[in-house]
């Protein structure tokens, strides 16, 4: 990085005054009397936005603090980072060449998509059973072993749509299971503090789905075939096509490359989304699922079982996990341990959406894929990035925890 | 002598305004009933007199000294005890061990052994001496509910807020529950009693505050409350219906 | 006998065995017909070591109701530091005037090295500086471990307070992610900053008594052993102490009802905070003493992995009594090495190296499904309580009481009230 200076004190400067914000407009709004619920927040990226110049008229008008200020403030932040991001490192890719731009972005949403429907997953279970999985990684990795050990070896040569199934099938089968054994107590009141054991159960069903596919399958890394290799195209003929494909890659505009694995497992995924979002939308059981989501009790008046819904949730929510494994087992290399970055991911994305919301752990979804692709094109030393991937995720975490719990489709717990 | 005076209470949740310009005062060892419909804001003035809630404006005053603005601890440090609508036990510990809770927090050198005299007194006085030892998760509903007025004895407070001490329980207890508040009553405490339970709360107060959808529409002696017309119509009428 | 005595007996017999057992170990010729071997002795370390751990978690997650993940965090911070010290620290008798100097007290000055780049080979500035700037018969010294290690335990406290404080308004799920958090955190940026943590190669630490100590070598386990144990029985003691008193109260009252606690006058900031301190001061501590035991840390021990094997040992063992946890990290540090041998039932052969965590796996969530306050737990209960089971008496007095009915539920008023309160602020604000 050229001059690492600018970008330094751009930061501290945003820091500074997001914490001055953060800090003094709650006192403010609370000597005037007004609603303060947003005020910690609300004043945080305001004043990370413009520093005194917005903090000011904010202290002296105190106007209502809404959703779209926030937003504005936030669309600030975000411009003021990249601007001081391109104005400190100039030759960076990410700032001087727009087609590398635009493929990272590409890149960045596809991902986003299928870390997105492992969220929904997630979301889905906290939704109803108020539970957050620990061990949502853990379906996440069998999904996709059972995809790769279908594939290239038990049944080598079978379509991928079927092993993707199969690793539905186990994925849902062993939440099945899960639940009925350890999670249904729960809602009898059988289970003192439901909520600590809740989160020390899965979190053993994490360590043993761990320990046992790593003692089935030994620890070497394996990574699945492209599951549906694009036919080779150039539209139209000549140089410059706007579409091109390889087995292994398309390109539009020659401009925005996406390699198959990553298209495919995009496809897939949104195919899943669309078929969920009809399950959940125009099935009665999908009604119901969403009627105990929002109030149990009124929805066991009208004969709805929640215990069977819990079981449900919590078997399709595993399986949502499972297919996005067995969906990405072609694009990275697997082994036991792959769950854990991807549960943590999962984590990210529902608190920034929003426990419990669907809509947010898309959103969210979209917008990690988005920071990580950042995050890997466009910082310099690219050991240390790799190495510090983990972390953006876990920073947007506790930032979020701390400054907005409620995430950004809050549905109040 | 107690003086606790709350000055223009608002409360707003979102859009919802909840309590509306709650101003009273209560002086001396007075016994206050706190009536009013579901959703009358009973719970969330007792929240915002205990410091759980900070009110959106108005302040309260105890003995001279602002306690809105404390944390819940610092509040019952003042001298201001309440129980919660539903049981609120420590479950996992041992009947003593809840009763030493409040007399510890209150002295920040005493030791356990200083406290269990008295603890034994106050388990002799609300009939539960023999559960002494158990876990508090063992006893039976009404038995938490003593326990929570017992260790409202240890903490000493000057005044006692009870959120609905009557509700299902045993009429046996129920005797025990109505002797522990005029027989504190007498010992000086001021008590505010929240209750559903209309004839106790008439013969049990001496003053009764009506709350209605967020307004203190009465405030007064009962048998002056009972027959005031906005009271009627306001909430005794819809319960005779 | 009364209870609390067969305790204290049970207590010194364990203590004067655990401070006996380096006499039987095959350095000092073994104890009669018992020879433990050196592999035995680290072991033993290892126990203590995860003793400390899975106690101070139960402290923490058992009496407190904290239930964070991030206690490895913690431990890695007390061993890092504790190595950056040895790696970067050093006293001198001259300024090097190549490093950065900082003048101590008489002609002493305490030298803080250079950062080297990855992937070259350039010298340390104290040795250009040796062959440089230095006066002949300058006296270079290394900051002595204990010193290093009390910093580690300094940092282990202040990141304590640190956490402790920003997890206040968090509960149960929201705190658990918040701490997952941070300990990935804490490891991305020490597998990232090569040239400070060496990354995943790992960090070397000065052996904990380099020169040796009372005729044992630098190598040697039975001064290590006494260390770890030293620290092991003053955290017990400690912790003991603690849960004895006041702050054991009010956690516990605490974890079973926050606001209730604050409404009977407990300082409920106070002891959330401070239940964080003391519990990563003495993770630290642990983690410190193991390093320099072991001779190198990793981000590794970072790992989430790392903090499910303390959680299981604590739950196992017992999560509500720092006794139960610690003598479960014990026992199970022995057993899975005991495990580490393959089984053949007939044509199956099974490696247990693999499945051993696998079983123990299960066994976890078994304990945690139908012996939830851990298997050692009941024992303890059986003594202290005398065998009288805590429902009895309430039976009866239930009896008594026939219609006694719990209160039915909460009225729609207070839930109002609690619902937009949540929903003003997300979480649970009562502590704030």
């Amino acid at each position: 990085m050229e001059n690492a200076a600018i970008f330094g004190w751009a930061l501290l400067w945003i820091l500074f005054w997001g914490a001055l914000g953060g800090v003094v407009t709650p006192r403010i709004y609370a000597r005037k009397d007004l609603e303060i619920s947003q005020a910690s927040f609300g004043g945080a990226v305001i004043g990370a936005a413009l520093g005194p110049l917005s903090l000011g008229p904010l202290w002296i008008a105190t106007p209502k603090i809404t959703s779209r200020l926030i937003g504005i403030a936030i669309a600030i932040v975000v411009g003021i980072f990249i601007v001081a991001f391109a104005l400190a490192d100039p030759d960076n890719l990410c700032v001087a060449n727009g087609g590398f731009v635009i493929s990272q972005l590409a890149n960045g949403i596809v991902i986003g998509v299928i870390y997105g429907l492992m969220a929904l997953g997630l979301t889905l279970i906290f939704s109803i059973l108020g539970v957050v999985s620990f061990a949502h990684g853990e379906f996440y990795m069998i999904g996709g072993m059972v995809t790769y050990f279908m594939t290239a070896e038990w049944i080598p040569g079978v379509s991928p749509i079927i092993a993707i199934l199969a690793s539905c099938i186990v994925t849902f089968a062993i939440g099945y299971v899960f639940e009925r054994i350890f999670l249904r107590p729960m809602g009898s009141g059988e289970i003192e503090r439901p909520t600590e054991y809740a989160i020390l159960v899965t979190f053993g069903l994490a360590f043993f789905l761990q320990y046992f596919t790593q003692a089935l399958t030994s620890a070497v890394p394996v990574k699945a075939q492209r599951f549906f290799p694009f036919p080779r195209l150039e539209l139209p003929g000549d140089s410059g096509a706007f579409l091109r494909m390889t087995p292994g890659n398309v390109t539009i505009f020659d401009a925005i490359s996406v390699p198959n694995p990553r298209f495919t497992a995009a496809v897939l995924a949104l195919l899943m989304l669309a078929a969920l979002l009809w399950f959940l939308y125009r099935t009665w059981v999908g009604k119901a699922l969403r009627a105990v989501s929002q109030d149990r009790q009124a929805a066991a008046v009208t004969g709805i079982n929640p215990d069977s819904m819990n079981t449900l949730a919590f078997s399709m929510g595993a399986m949502l996990a499972g297919l996005s494994g067995a969906s990405l087992v072609q694009v990275f290399s697997w082994l036991p341990q792959v769950g854990i970055p991807a549960a943590a991911r999962s984590f990210v994305i529902i608190v920034l959406g929003g426990m419990g919301s669907l809509p947010g752990a898309f959103l969210g979804g979209l917008i990690v894929g988005l920071v990580e692709a950042a995050g890997t094109g466009c910082i310099p030393d690219a050991t240390r990035a790799a190495a510090y991937i983990p972390a953006y995720g876990m920073v947007i975490l506790t930032l979020v925890l701390l400054l907005k719990p409620t995430g950004l489709f809050g549905r109040e717990l | 002598m107690l003086k606790l005076t709350s000055n223009n209470i608002y409360k707003n949740f979102g859009g919802l305004e909840v309590l509306k310009d709650v101003s009273f005062s209560v002086e001396g060892p007075e016994l206050i009933g706190l009536i009013g419909p579901n959703g009358a804001g009973k719970t969330t003035l007792t929240n915002i007199l205990d410091g759980a809630l900070k009110p959106s404006s108005g302040t309260v005053y105890m003995n001279g000294e602002r306690i809105d603005t404390r944390p819940p601890y610092g509040v019952a440090r003042a001298g201001l005890g309440r129980t919660f609508q539903v049981t609120r036990a420590f479950r996992r510990m041992t009947v003593l061990e809840n009763l030493l809770i409040p007399a510890m927090a209150m002295r920040a050198t005493a030791r356990q052994s200083d406290f269990e005299e008295k603890a034994n007194e106050v388990l002799e006085f609300l009939t539960i001496s023999h559960l002494r030892n158990e876990y508090a998760r063992a006893l039976s509903g009404g038995q938490q509910k003593l326990l929570e007025l017992g260790r409202l004895l240890m903490l000493d407070p000057q005044m006692i807020i009870l959120d609905e001490p009557f509700a299902g329980v045993h009429p046996r207890l129920m005797e025990v529950i109505y002797r522990y508040i005029t027989e504190t009553n007498a010992q000086g405490k001021a008590f505010i009693i929240i209750s559903h339970d209309m004839d106790t709360i008439f013969t049990l107060s001496r003053r009764l505050l009506v709350l209605n959808y967020g307004d203190l529409i009465a405030d007064g002696d009962p048998e002056v409350v009972r027959e005031d017309p906005i009271v009627k119509a306001a909430y005794l009428g819809e319960d005779e219906e | 006998m009364n209870p609390t005595a067969l305790y204290r007996v049970t207590a010194t017999v364990a203590l004067i065995i655990l401070f006996l057992i380096p006499l039987a170990s095959s350095e000092l010729g073994g104890l009669g017909p018992l020879v433990l071997s050196s592999y035995f002795m680290h072991l033993a370390i290892t126990a203590f070591f995860y003793a400390i751990l899975a106690s101070s978690w139960s402290l923490l997650a058992g009496y407190a109701g904290q239930f964070s993940f991030g206690h490895m965090a913690f431990m890695a911070i007390g061993g890092y530091t504790s190595g950056l010290i040895g790696k970067f620290i050093r006293f001198t008798t001259a300024p090097s005037e190549l490093c950065t100097d900082l003048p101590l007290f008489g002609n002493w000055w305490l030298v803080i090295l250079n950062i080297r780049r990855v992937g070259t080979i350039d010298e340390s500035c104290l040795d250009m500086a040796k062959a440089e700037t230095l006066p002949a018969g300058t006296l270079i010294v290394f900051p002595p471990v204990w010193a290093s290690i009390a910093m580690g335990l300094v940092m282990g406290a202040v990141f304590g307070l640190l956490v402790g404080w920003l997890v206040l308004r968090l509960r149960s799920t929201y705190l658990a992610l918040f701490t997952i958090g941070f300990s990935e955190i804490l490891r991305a940026a020490i597998s990232a900053e090569i040239p400070i943590t060496e990354g995943q190669s790992g960090l070397e630490l000065v052996p904990l008594f380099p020169g040796g100590i009372a005729g044992f070598g630098s190598t040697s386990k039975i001064p290590t052993y006494y260390a770890m144990l030293l620290l092991f029985i003053f955290a017990m003691a400690l912790m003991t102490w603690l849960a004895g008193s006041r702050f054991g109260l009010f956690i516990r009252a605490i974890r079973e009802d926050e606001e209730a606690a604050a409404a009977l006058g407990v300082n409920i900031v106070r002891y959330k905070v401070l239940v964080f301190v003391i519990t990563s001061t003495l993770a630290a501590a642990a983690g410190a003493l193991q390093g320099h035991y072991i001779g190198i840390i990793t981000p590794n021990t970072l790992i989430i992995l790392q903090m499910s094997l303390v959680i299981a040992m604590a739950v196992i063992g017992g999560l509500e009594n720092i006794y139960t946890a610690s003598v479960g990290a014990i026992i199970i540090t022995f057993v899975l090495e005991l495990l580490r041998t393959s089984v053949s039932i007939g044509p199956i052969h099974i490696d247990m190296t693999l499945w051993r965590l696998v079983f123990f796996g299960i066994l976890l969530m078994l304990t945690l499904r139908f012996q939830r306050n851990g298997l050692l737990f009941p024992i303890l209960e059986r003594i202290s309580r005398g065998g009288v089971a805590a429902e009895t008496v309430s039976i009866r007095a239930q009896e008594d009481e026939e219609l006694d009915e719990a209160p039915d539920g909460m009225s729609e008023d207070e839930e109002v009230g609690e619902e937009l309160e949540k929903r003003a602020s997300g979480t649970d604000t009562s502590a704030s």
